[in-house]
């Protein structure tokens, strides 16, 4: 099943040139340092990088949840530039779904409220059978009426996830989903992950620092002082390991 | 949006009860206060009774002041006459000339006791019975001065002789006949009637009864043209019953009018109280939820839309707060007005019941309200970056806010002048000024309060961290870090303490100096008195006793004083000065009683300074029937709380009281002396001790003080619920908090004496700030007042405020949090919130 067609399928999301700096004067601190990079349909990117390495900001402004200090992004055709923060929220609702690391679910909420949240909150009418699906892919049949409190670490990822997918976007952002769980958990949610990306041909942008995690994807990004330092196609773990050591030594020889 | 806030709402039933507990209990307070002020702003004067059969009524009731004010408008107030002011008799002859006046009759009731039934009745002339009508169902008019008719209820027949306490003195009537009208009355002869009059020459009303066909309205306005030169109002149609000046419609007028000035004095600071708290409420509800908003903005909601359904949740908390405390406040104003009528404040007929208005009004402000803060506290969470989400803590962001920092230095400014201006004033001015004090105090703490918490944890510091080591380290930081969370608790504590401390102890004060000058000044030791009254010769029996040293008749009687742009009535003592020094000791500061006598007059010191007297001058006031008088200042005194602020001589008021009877006489005796005899001498009159009569003042006094307290226990406590609620709320929200700190390694012990040190620190602060913006209050009030330089603050009021403080942190932290500590720290630590 193909979400996207036409000419503008070829670039998922697209930064060019993006920068960040948070505070002024001297206590700037500059996250991003002009990052230009795309993100193609169908594929699943894993980005990586040392603590503070701007890997984070980068998903933020990409994902227009943080504004860029200067640089531009799009989400599909769409630029992110100077859209009010309506418009935003709109754009973030339709075209991209979030799986952070944890407090993904509204505690209020049943599981199944939780996964029609941006639907509801869009207006739009459900897709019953593709709602059905998703559900199903994620294993949460059982569990829909449930209250977040009551699943597991791993469980709420996989609403987090169905909630992602429910509104079929053009790219979902992961921010360490698999930070708060177990090895066995985290290989379940990724390989839930990895097959949305070659079932659907969703696009994912994950960002991790754990290099099995990083495994499951097409291609790594490494950063480093807020630029990309490595592009590489998938490597595997022990390339992935061996790249990120290679660069906490060359910063530890530089201090 | 709804069925979400809904949800929300569900998921946190502490938070959303906590709001609907202030909300519902807002909305109750509204509604009982609404119910009384809308009762006496729509209670309008009972129909007519005694004047009935009159078309217009002639009458003087109440005099009009006006002032020109700067601006060149001209207000005008206008009071009633506490004697109930006359017109002249000659009036009705006048009257009777103007063409359609079928009858004119004048009216001039005099006291009657019925010593046998001891029932208390009116004395009118025979003419004024046509007024009501009184019909004669036997016998006929009286014909002598020794006859009367007499009404049927009285049991009465024709032939029959009565005897009859008249103007104080006992007399024997032959009953002439038997009439039916409304109410029990006798009625004499006019010439007889003239006679008792206590102002001769003069009558208290002329009631005029249209010829048939005649045009009311036209015969009131002849009547107006004729009547206007004597300063009499012309009373038609519902009026009348103004003008009848009976027991009844001066109680009920009483009611309204105290029903109307206790909501006109409290009515703006209670809705400002809760206003206060509802907004404050309602906002930390809000920003208690940071995260889970953040969340929201950040997977799909738009501003807009977090916005729309904060506010949907506030209005359903706001609706379900109206169904709870509607009903509640419909059994509030029922217990109001049972405690209103049983404590005498309003006469049982008066109606006070829920209009449609009061409720409407109290559902629609407190719905607004919470509406109105849910938006402003959530226009502020529409600022969050959906980024926070993503973040490990939602902290909420450091605001400058120098508007409010500014505001509150501007009143804090705007209380210590009005301190000053309050030390430098005197009397009325200062008791005004301490109040508006009190009120721009507690708001400036209100504002600084985020900065004064600070301040207070860094000056506290040493002192927490030597009593409680570690923990008390701790709660300094805590009580830092959440400098502006705790504003709420801050600002309603203050208020409580400030409020209640003052306004509470200020009526004990007043009591314990009334009753303590009452007391001290009284010389005599026995009182002769008697609710009919007391005819001016028995003061001259009472010195004739044998044993007695000296006596003193003295007269209770009001005048009407101008003050600031109105005028105010003044309880005033009418005595006769032959032994005045004698018997009493009003504690003179300037002048000398000796020199009071007929166009003299003695002020209280208070009184004196209210409007700048000074002894030797001429002062203008009323008498208590609106006779304008100006007389010369003779004496200044400290005692005018025990004994009324303005002391004349029983013949400068003689003529201008509704009777003319003394209501007790003071004696002083040298040894045992036959009082007995001179009581029995004079129906219906009792010899009491003066210690009887200072516990008689003090009963009236706990009286008075009732509704005072009432409103101001309502306030106190309702700020202390919102005190309550936010620290509830707080306590709960810092599970996570309490979590990561027993997983740092802090025992238990040492998290719950961190919170005692928390506590002991804000509350301490809090109560401390209270009692000293009380004190200030409270020593400027009681010396304007009293004169007393140390007000007094009984024990219990201490063990109150400090218990009642003790009792608001056990219950709303210290026992909330003991519970959160029994739980392991790590269920608190997993990503439940």
């Amino acid at each position: 099943m193909s979400v996207h067609v036409g000419q503008f399928a070829e670039a998922a999301v697209r930064v060019e040139r993006l920068t960040r700096t948070y505070g002024t004067g001297p206590q700037a601190v500059t996250a991003l340092a002009g990052v230009d990079v795309t993100f193609h349909p169908g594929t699943f990117t894993a980005v990586m990088g040392p603590s503070g390495s701007g890997k984070s900001t980068l998903l933020q402004t990409a994902a227009g949840l943080d504004r860029a200090t200067s640089g531009r992004v799009w989400v599909g055709a769409t630029e992110l530039t100077g859209l009010s923060e309506t418009r935003l929220t709109k754009l973030r609702r339709d075209q991209i779904g979030f799986v952070f690391q944890a407090f993904n679910l509204v505690a209020a909420l049943t599981v199944e409220e939780n996964i029609v949240l941006p639907l509801r909150l869009s207006g739009a009418r459900p897709d019953h059978a593709w709602l059905n699906h998703v559900i199903d892919r994620v294993g949460l049949r059982e569990r829909l009426h449930h209250r977040p409190s009551a699943l597991s670490g791993g469980q709420q990822q996989r609403v987090a996830i169905a909630r992602a997918l429910a509104t079929r976007p053009e790219v979902i952002f992961c921010d360490e989903p698999t930070g708060a769980l177990d090895t066995e958990t985290a290989a379940d949610v990724l390989t839930l992950l990895r097959a949305v990306v070659d079932e659907h041909r969703q696009t994912v942008v994950m960002v991790t620092h754990d290099p099995v995690a990083a495994s499951y994807a097409d291609r790594v990004l490494v950063l480093a002082d807020g630029r990309i330092v490595r592009d590489l196609p998938q490597p595997g773990v022990d390339r992935i390991a061996e790249q990120l050591a290679s660069l906490g030594r060359r910063r530890a020889v530089a201090a | 949006m709804t069925g979400l806030a809904w949800k929300m709402l569900r998921h946190r039933p502490g938070s959303a009860l906590a709001t609907l507990v202030a909300l519902a209990a807002g909305v109750m307070i509204l509604m009982a206060m609404g119910a009384l002020v809308e009762s006496g702003l729509r209670h309008r004067p009972p129909a007519p009774v005694r004047y009935a059969a009159a078309d217009v009524v002639v009458a003087h009731r109440d005099i009009t002041v006006s002032v020109k004010e700067f601006d060149g408008s001209v207000t005008r107030s206008s009071v009633r006459l506490p004697e109930g002011g006359t017109v002249p008799a000659e009036l009705v002859d006048r009257i009777r000339a103007l063409p359609g006046v079928a009858t004119a009759a004048a009216d001039d009731p005099v006291p009657v006791l019925l010593p046998a039934a001891s029932t208390a009745l009116t004395g009118h002339g025979w003419s004024s019975a046509a007024l009501a009508p009184y019909r004669t169902v036997a016998g006929g008019a009286p014909t002598g001065d020794s006859q009367l008719a007499a009404d049927r209820r009285l049991g009465l027949a024709p032939g029959q002789d009565v005897e009859l306490l008249v103007a104080g003195t006992a007399r024997t009537y032959r009953v002439s006949g038997v009439v039916d009208g409304p109410v029990a009355a006798v009625f004499f002869t006019d010439a007889h009637a003239a006679t008792l009059s206590a102002h001769p020459g003069r009558v208290a009303a002329v009631g005029v009864v249209a010829a048939p066909g005649t045009d009311v309205a036209a015969l009131a306005a002849a009547v107006r043209t004729v009547a206007g030169d004597a300063g009499a109002t012309v009373y038609t149609g519902a009026d009348r019953s103004t003008a009848e000046n009976s027991a009844g419609s001066a109680a009920e007028e009483g009611a309204r009018d105290l029903l109307i000035q206790a909501g006109g004095a409290f009515g703006g600071y209670v809705v400002l109280l809760i206003v206060f708290v509802v907004a404050a409420t309602v906002g930390l509800s809000v920003r208690h939820r940071r995260r889970d908003l953040a969340l929201l903005r950040a997977v799909a909601a738009t501003p807009a839309q977090v916005r729309r359904m904060i506010m949907a949740e506030a209005l359903l908390v706001g609706l379900a707060a109206v169904a709870v405390g509607g009903p509640a406040g419909i059994l509030a104003t029922r217990w109001v007005r049972d405690q209103l009528v049983g404590r005498g404040f309003v006469p049982a007929a008066f109606p006070v019941s829920q209009g449609q208005l009061a409720p409407v009004a109290a559902a629609a402000v407190i719905t607004l309200v919470a509406v109105l803060s849910a938006l402003i506290a959530a226009r502020r969470v529409t600022a969050i970056r959906p980024v926070e989400a993503l973040g490990e803590v939602a902290v909420e962001p450091p605001r400058s806010g120098t508007v409010r920092l500014v505001c509150g230095l501007a009143a804090l400014a705007g209380a210590v002048s009005s301190g000053s201006f309050t030390l430098g004033a005197g009397g009325q001015a200062a008791l005004a000024g301490a109040i508006g004090m009190l009120y721009l105090f507690v708001t400036a703490v209100g504002l600084l309060a985020p900065w004064i918490n600070r301040t207070a944890a860094t000056v506290l510091a040493p002192v927490l961290r030597t009593v409680w080591g570690t923990s008390g380290y701790l709660a300094t930081a805590n009580l830092r870090a959440n400098a502006r969370g705790m504003a709420v608790v801050l600002t309603a504590l203050v208020l409580s303490v400030g409020l209640g401390g003052s306004v509470w102890f200020l009526q004990d004060n007043l009591e314990r100096q009334t009753l303590a000058q009452s007391r001290d000044g009284l010389l005599a030791e026995h009182a002769l008195l008697s609710p009919a009254g007391l005819p001016p010769g028995a003061v001259e029996e009472a010195r004739r006793t044998p044993g007695v040293r000296a006596a003193t008749a003295v007269r209770r009687t009001a005048v009407v004083v101008k003050f600031l742009d109105g005028a105010e009535t003044v309880g005033a003592q009418a005595v006769d000065a032959t032994d005045l020094a004698a018997t009493m000791d009003l504690r003179v500061r300037e002048g000398d009683l000796a020199d009071l006598a007929a166009g003299t007059v003695a002020a209280s010191s208070i009184r004196a300074s209210t409007h700048g007297w000074d002894v030797g001058d001429r002062v203008e006031f009323w008498l208590g029937d609106g006779t304008p008088v100006q007389l010369t200042l003779v004496a200044i005194y400290d005692r005018g709380l025990g004994f009324g602020d303005i002391t004349l001589t029983r013949d400068t008021v003689a003529g201008h009281t509704a009777r003319d009877l003394d209501d007790e006489v003071l004696i002083r005796a040298d040894g045992p002396a036959d009082l007995a005899a001179l009581a029995a001498r004079h129906p219906g009159s009792t010899l009491v001790g003066t210690g009887g009569l200072t516990r008689r003042l003090a009963d009236d006094l706990a009286v008075s003080a009732w509704l005072n307290k009432l409103l101001v226990g309502v306030m106190v406590g309702y700020a202390a619920l919102a005190a309550a609620n936010t620290m509830v709320i707080a306590a709960l929200a810092r599970r996570r908090e309490l979590a990561v700190l027993r997983l740092a390694g802090v025992t238990r012990g040492q998290a719950r004496r961190m919170v005692h040190a928390e506590q002991a620190g804000l509350l301490g602060v809090a109560v401390l700030l209270g009692a000293a913006i009380a004190l200030a209050t409270l020593a400027m009030v009681v010396n304007s007042a009293t004169g007393e330089p140390v007000p007094y603050v009984p024990p219990l009021g201490w063990v109150t405020v400090v218990g009642g403080t003790a009792l608001l942190a056990l219950f709303t932290t210290v026992l909330p949090i003991g519970r959160l500590l029994r739980v392991p720290p790590i269920e608190h630590m997993g990503v439940k919130e």
